[in-house]
């Protein structure tokens, strides 16, 4: 279970003879977690392929979104959690005290599992973190505002209440605001923390599709619960248990045909 | 069939009536339904006795000359404008004192001084006990420490008492309001890459704005009406002073001097002075009520 994670690094290595080289947004080597005393995530070791989705699975207190957190260093907040290894973004280990947190996160935007509009309008919501890091003119803004709006499939519902309190919104609204606020950043990598788990069907769909078009651009880490939702967007799945990873292959090898015992019966419902 | 559904109906028939332990307790459920709303109006009959006697006796003396009249000597026709403006100007600059302060305070107890911070516990220790001292206690306070030195009462010392009051209130509500703020929101601005002030100016004390608000108004509200912390420090004043270093009036001071006099136009100022400043108070409470409503 422990060296799981290496033959994976080598199957990547290994495949990729007859398959174009993929280039590698995020490289985790031998990261550890603790929250306090407690090693939360034990020696992980992985690649994010740029622009593909990838699912991270597993049970409920796995390491899945405490190694999604270290990725913008969201610990960072809190006192007491700290993260050791090596997370390479960009040529750097952005796990060095030096690293600009504002840049990082700029750079790396996050979704959370609830919508978490700012208590602000809808314009405001997407300018409040673009002013952060961009001087930009009046008719940029609108512009960026725009923009991000229409491409997560909002902009014809809201466009005549931009400056209604984004408050108003119906959850399903309110988590594609959320994504649009991300990316108006213009960051390379997207996180996704069970960005669907408060919502409905329908809404969940939207977003889904909507992670389809993103990766186009963006290196997406989603975290879910939800396996069929990992079958559906997934390129990339990763299944963690107990801190470590098990296993990461292709959503249709992870789906059809494990490699581990442990894997198949999760995915299977057997346990988790 | 017939005959299985006629029985299953009469079994059906049997154990939807209620026993008499149900019975019992529909019994003691009314009773003590109607004991609640028996207390809950009592509440509310002596507010209304209250505001029907203000009303009634306060009423009868309002008139323009109150309103723009100093105090004065029985008989000579006076008002209550010198303890009006001396009372705004008192809590004013009270609230100037104590909201920043209050509101910097609160800020930081909810959040730089969460679990294991023994200063943030002590001050929010402080702040409970402060809250709940006999507001005398406060005025004797002030007089000590700044009326005895300085040799004489003044409008500064009563700001300052009651600034000292409305403290502890700003400060807990300010905290209570911001903890209620999610950490989702705190993560969602950090994730953006906001600087902690930000975060905190921008969008917790922005989310809590309401309830941080209502509790300032509170905190007037509650400073409008005390008369023992400005025994000792304002001391009242019959003619019109706006000099914060000299005694200065007040409306709950006039109130305290005219009600046990025994000339009939006092008595009817003070009745006067406490409409209005029970009219002061209710006004502010409904603007809190309404403003949370929106």
């Amino acid at each position: 279970m422990m060296s799981a994670s290496m033959p994976f690094t080598e199957h990547l290595t290994g495949s990729s003879g007859d398959e174009p080289v993929q280039e590698v947004a995020l490289a985790v080597r031998g990261v550890n977690f603790y929250y306090g005393s407690h090693h939360a995530l034990h020696d992980i070791s992985l690649d994010f392929p740029a622009r593909c989705v990838t699912a991270m699975i597993g049970p409920s207190g796995c390491g899945k979104s405490t190694l999604l957190r270290i990725f913008n260093k969201m610990y960072d907040l809190y006192p007491g959690q700290r993260a050791t290894g090596e997370v390479m973004f960009d040529g750097r280990n952005i796990l060095d005290d030096s690293i600009s947190l504002d840049m990082l996160r700029a750079r790396i935007g996050m979704v959370f599992q609830k919508p978490t509009p700012f208590p602000m309008s809808i314009y405001e919501n997407i300018a409040f973190g673009v002013r952060l890091h961009e001087k930009l003119s009046r008719t940029a803004m609108d512009e960026r505002v725009q923009d991000v709006l229409t491409r997560v499939a909002l902009w014809n519902e809201v466009r005549d209440r931009l400056h209604a309190p984004a408050t108003g919104l119906s959850g399903g609204q309110q988590q594609r605001l959320c994504i649009a606020r991300s990316i108006a950043t213009r960051p390379e990598v997207l996180l996704l923390d069970e960005p669907t788990s408060a919502l409905d069907p329908i809404s969940t769909a939207r977003i889904e599709e909507l992670l389809d078009e993103l990766k186009e651009e963006f290196t997406i880490v989603v975290v879910t619960h939800n396996m069929q939702q990992a079958a559906r967007c997934a390129d990339q799945v990763a299944f963690f248990y107990l801190g470590r990873l098990v296993e990461m292959d292709t959503a249709d090898r992870i789906f059809t045909n494990p490699r581990q015992k442990q894997t198949q019966d999760y995915i299977t419902g057997r346990f988790g | 069939m017939n005959n299985v559904e006629s029985t299953s109906f009469m079994m059906a028939r049997d154990c939807w009536r209620p026993s008499r332990k149900a019975m019992w307790r529909r019994l003691c459920n009314n009773c003590a339904t109607g004991a609640s709303v028996a207390a809950g109006s009592v509440l509310l009959l002596v507010l209304v006795s209250i505001l029907w006697t203000l009303l009634r006796r306060g009423l009868e003396g309002l008139s323009w000359a109150t309103l723009t009249h100093t105090m004065g000597p029985p008989g000579s026709g006076g008002g209550l404008a010198n303890a009006i403006i001396g009372s705004l100007i008192q809590t004013g600059l009270a609230l100037l004192m104590a909201a920043p302060v209050g509101l910097m305070c609160g800020i930081y107890l909810s959040e730089y001084g969460r679990k294991g911070n023994y200063f943030a516990s002590g001050v929010r220790f402080v702040a409970d006990v402060l809250m709940s001292a006999p507001s005398i206690l406060i005025g004797l306070f002030i007089y000590q420490l700044l009326v005895v030195p300085m040799g004489h009462f003044s409008g500064f010392a009563g700001a300052l008492a009651l600034a000292v009051l409305a403290l502890p209130l700003i400060v807990r509500t300010t905290e209570d309001m911001l903890r209620l703020v999610p950490t989702a929101m705190r993560e969602a601005g950090a994730a953006l890459g906001a600087a902690r002030w930000r975060v905190i100016i921008f969008l917790c004390l922005r989310s809590a704005r309401k309830g941080v608000l209502t509790g300032i108004l509170l905190a007037l509200a509650r400073m409008g009406g005390e008369t023992a912390p400005l025994l000792f420090t304002s001391l009242g004043n019959q003619t019109m002073s706006t000099a914060m270093n000299r005694p200065m009036a007040s409306l709950p001071i006039a109130i305290y001097q005219y009600a046990g006099a025994s000339y009939e136009d006092w008595v009817q100022l003070a009745w006067t002075g406490a409409l209005l400043v029970t009219f002061g108070v209710l006004l502010i409470n409904i603007t809190v009520r309404l403003s949370s409503r929106h």
